[in-house]
């Protein structure tokens, strides 16, 4: 009983309504958005994005943020693509390694940085973000990989399918192979933070530092998977991102860090840490890449799309901060 | 006797020391509690007993001095290495996650102690079930924290400590803010607990329920232990003798002025669930004090007044005029100040001068014409504002955040008082304030309203508003419970008529819902 009462007032319910009531307004619109083909579709473009909005998630609980994971992952992604063309290992496990290498790496220095200069984490990955593009672009190079240098293993990989279906019209489509690192981060993700200790010590810390001292978390080591664990999360989404565009430019992605923490804050997680949630999340990612993908059905040009995530962003964000404010004006801190 | 000699103590403290910037907060601490023994500490804020407790658990380490722990010697602790030993501590903010749940608030230092890896909801849910039967208590596991009261948080934080099998409880004022029955049913634990063994030291700032509580109490005065004593061998004038090292003998207050045009004026004001119908009058040369137990609508009413917190009806005159105050920034143009409660984090910029802190309230007094700021005259102005109230600073672009409690408070005071309130609202002056400095402040109180400001002051500390008061309104629950004139406040036995007043067991605020006792 309390637990369905309690869905009813969650974010996660909302953001199911969204999605809904968006999805019928368009389809009404233009009734080739309710098609398999166009689901799978989504879901292939929704990959990478949901595999950097995990990693976000799980720096937001901890009470920080992270801003430095696309450049993490176009290092990643860029890196290894210019490595398997460089000493001709076209492999794509091989890929994973080096960018998801290069991604702990990385995440390893925001880290440590963070740890031991007690850096504000903004300042921090901000920082680091230059400092890692300009890194990549000083001993990888800015030439762009086109889509018939790449190797094929990551074209190959780009054009999986789980299975496979013909449309109506006759094209093939089909279930991309990018699921399988999706669900695998999601399944990983939701381990590590409800069942294990470590877990539990990220949310504690976003709940509040001192205490989480206290009790005897070693936040050091808590802090060190966080960003390592980001540094991963985009090191796959590397990959997974060369693949799903199939040409590279070193220049692509970065920017556009600020619209996956969107999602995640849609999605419920707190800027002041201690809260999210992984279902949040996915509903988050979903709402952001359906606005930038039906804006084409519903006739508007791609340029209402940040318009849109602003606006949504801005309701869920006020909505919580309002609910904070009563909460908090019970407990008799006057903010405004 | 004999049981003892062969019983070892859990903890000893030897030559502790720990000093902040030159200024020792302990030295030379030696300090033992045997098992099953409660062990008050008591001393003013300031005196080193925040120091102590977190050395013992591990929060910070010490300059000098050597922590023996069940005949284990450390030099220094880890946090960890203290919970092994049995260490607990209830930290007077309880330290709880406020978005976890009961459940895992309680069970969740047990896992790290046990160096765990997984986390299993069931077992998490099966040790918080256990801990809560042994004191008694049920409520609901999967709430998060934040949804309790102060009393069941404070439940929760005890929980937390006994799943650890603790062998020592350090409790930090837990009892400040509870009402009357909750303080009972905490001390009542409290005895439970020793019966089982467990050894309490507990440090409070009231006085009879350390008498009611101690088998031994340990008094510490500016970083030093003054001696160990038997409850019976003290009483409350010898305590706060020991405590303050002096007589304390503030003189008091009395109105000089004769002007009776009220400077505020409120009638009938209340907020929904913050207070109700209060009304009085204050005048020139009043001070007039609030007391009342955290909840009871005291600090609510004052930011109303400062338009922090909106009353939803009432009216409030200022000099005669009906005025509406719904800004901080209203209330400056009725010559209304307000010192708030938490200076460090509501009041002051810690990270900036001294000069800065002060003329921050002077700005059009010390800019041109143009708007450009005449820093001549800042600095003339926060100098004779450090003279006039005695801020000992080696010079005026001192970062505040370098300064003494005392200090600190006399700085944002300094920047009301710059600004010549006709009225000064003072939360709590003299929080974490020693002992010289209070005196000083009541002297600074005293002689605003010797020259007709009328003055609002917010205490907790009973000799503080007998000291500065002429008039006092006792709150409970949202309401005044009764009004104090100055012959009210000039009788012996005050301090016991208004502590029943404030706590008097009614229908209160805190919900207690959801347990069953």
């Amino acid at each position: 009983m309390r637990t369905t009462k309690r869905f009813f007032t969650r974010n996660e319910f909302y953001l199911v309504i969204i999605i809904v009531m968006y999805s019928i307004i368009v389809a009404i619109k233009n009734p080739a958005f309710l098609s398999f083909e166009n689901f799978f579709d989504l879901l292939r473009a929704a990959s990478g994005k949901l595999l950097l909005a995990l990693g976000v998630l799980v720096v937001l609980i901890s009470g920080g943020i992270d801003v430095s994971f696309t450049a993490i992952a176009i290092f990643g992604g860029y890196a290894s693509a210019r490595l398997m063309l460089a000493t001709g290992i076209d492999s794509l496990a091989f890929a994973f390694l080096v960018s998801v290498a290069i991604g702990f790496i990385l995440g390893a220095i925001n880290a440590l940085i963070i740890h031991f200069f007690r850096l504000p984490t903004l300042i921090a990955t901000l920082g680091t973000s230059s400092v890692f593009f300009g890194l990549m672009t000083i001993l990888v190079g800015t030439k762009s990989i086109n889509a018939g240098q790449m190797p094929s293993s990551i074209i190959n990989f780009g054009s999986a399918r789980l299975f496979e279906a013909v449309a109506p019209s006759g094209n093939t489509y089909g279930l991309s192979a990018f699921i399988i690192p999706v669900v695998i981060a999601i399944f990983v993700t939701w381990f590590i933070l409800y069942r294990t200790l470590l877990g539990r010590g990220i949310f504690a810390l976003g709940n509040s530092e001192e205490s989480a001292k206290r009790v005897g978390f070693n936040l050091f080591l808590i802090r060190f998977f966080v960003y390592t664990y980001v540094g991963l999360l985009a090191g796959i989404m590397g990959v997974v991102y060369v693949a799903e565009v199939r040409w590279v430019n070193p220049v692509s992605l970065v920017g556009t860090e600020l619209s996956i923490i969107a999602a995640a804050v849609i999605g419920g997680a707190k800027l002041t840490g201690g809260e999210g949630t992984i279902l949040g999340t996915i509903l988050g990612i979903t709402i952001i890449q359906l606005l930038y993908s039906t804006l084409v059905f519903l006739g508007l040009s791609s340029s209402w799309n940040d318009l849109f995530v602003g606006v949504i962003l801005l309701i869920s964000v006020s909505i919580t901060s309002y609910q904070q404010r009563l909460k908090s004006r019970r407990n008799l801190t006057f903010s405004d | 006797m004999g049981v003892y000699q062969y019983m070892q103590e859990i903890l000893i403290t030897e030559g502790l020391s720990k000093s902040y910037g030159g200024v020792h907060a302990l030295k030379d601490f030696n300090f033992a509690v045997k098992p099953g023994e409660i062990h008050c500490l008591v001393g003013e804020n300031g005196s080193g007993k925040s120091t102590f407790v977190k050395i013992v658990v591990g929060a910070i380490s010490p300059d000098r001095g050597e922590i023996i722990l069940n005949g284990h010697r450390y030099p220094r602790l880890s946090p960890i290495q203290a919970i092994h030993e049995g260490i607990q501590v209830i930290y007077q903010d309880l330290s709880l996650f406020p978005h976890l749940s009961v459940a895992e608030n309680i069970a969740i230092n047990r896992l790290i102690a046990q160096g765990r890896r997984w986390v299993d909801q069931r077992e998490i849910k099966n040790t918080a079930e256990e801990q809560l039967t042994k004191i008694g208590i049920s409520l609901d596991l999967s709430l998060p924290v934040e949804e309790l009261s102060t009393a069941n948080k404070q439940i929760v934080a005890i929980c937390r400590a006994l799943s650890l099998d603790a062998k020592l409880l350090f409790m930090d004022e837990p009892t400040t803010a509870l009402t009357k029955v909750e303080v009972d049913r905490l001390l009542s634990i409290v005895m439970e607990l020793k019966q089982k063994g467990l050894s309490v030291v507990f440090i409070s700032h009231k006085l009879n329920e350390v008498f009611e509580v101690a088998d031994i109490i340990t008094i510490l005065r500016d970083g030093r232990k003054v001696g160990d004593f038997k409850p019976q061998d003290l009483d409350y004038k010898t305590l706060t003798f020991h405590m303050t090292g002096r007589k304390v003998e503030y003189p008091r207050y009395q109105r000089q002025i004769e002007d009776n045009t009220p400077l505020l004026e409120v009638k009938n004001l209340s907020r929904k669930g913050n207070f109700e119908n209060i009304s009085f009058q204050l005048y020139p040369g009043d001070v007039i004090g609030l007391i009342g137990l955290l909840g009871s609508g005291r600090t609510e009413l004052a930011l109303s007044l400062f338009g922090l917190n909106p009353p939803d009806s009432g009216q409030i005159y200022v000099k005669g005029q009906p005025v509406k105050i719904d800004s901080p920034f209203i209330a400056r143009r009725f010559g209304i100040g307000l010192l708030p409660e938490d200076r460090q984090t509501k009041g002051l910029f810690l990270k900036k001068s001294v000069e800065e802190n002060i003329s921050v309230t002077l700005l059009e007094k010390i800019v041109s014409k143009l708007g450009v700021i005449r820093k001549k005259i800042k600095r003339l102005y926060s100098i004779q504002a450090t003279e006039k109230m005695r801020i000992v600073v080696p010079d005026v672009e001192t970062t505040v955040q370098n300064l003494s409690g005392g200090n600190q408070q006399k700085t944002i005071f300094a920047r009301w008082a710059m600004t010549d309130p006709s009225i000064f609202i003072l939360d709590s002056p003299t929080v974490g304030v020693d002992v010289g400095s209070k005196a000083e402040i009541y002297e600074l109180i005293q002689s605003f309203a010797a020259k007709g400001v009328g003055i609002i002051l917010i205490t907790d500390e009973m000799p503080e508003l007998i000291a500065n008061c002429n008039k006092a309104l006792v709150l409970r629950n949202g309401q005044v419970v009764a009004e104090l004139s100055e012959k009210d406040l000039s009788s012996p036995d005050v301090s016991g008529r208004i502590q029943l007043l404030m706590s008097t067991n009614g229908n209160n605020r805190h919900s207690r819902k959801r347990e069953e006792v």
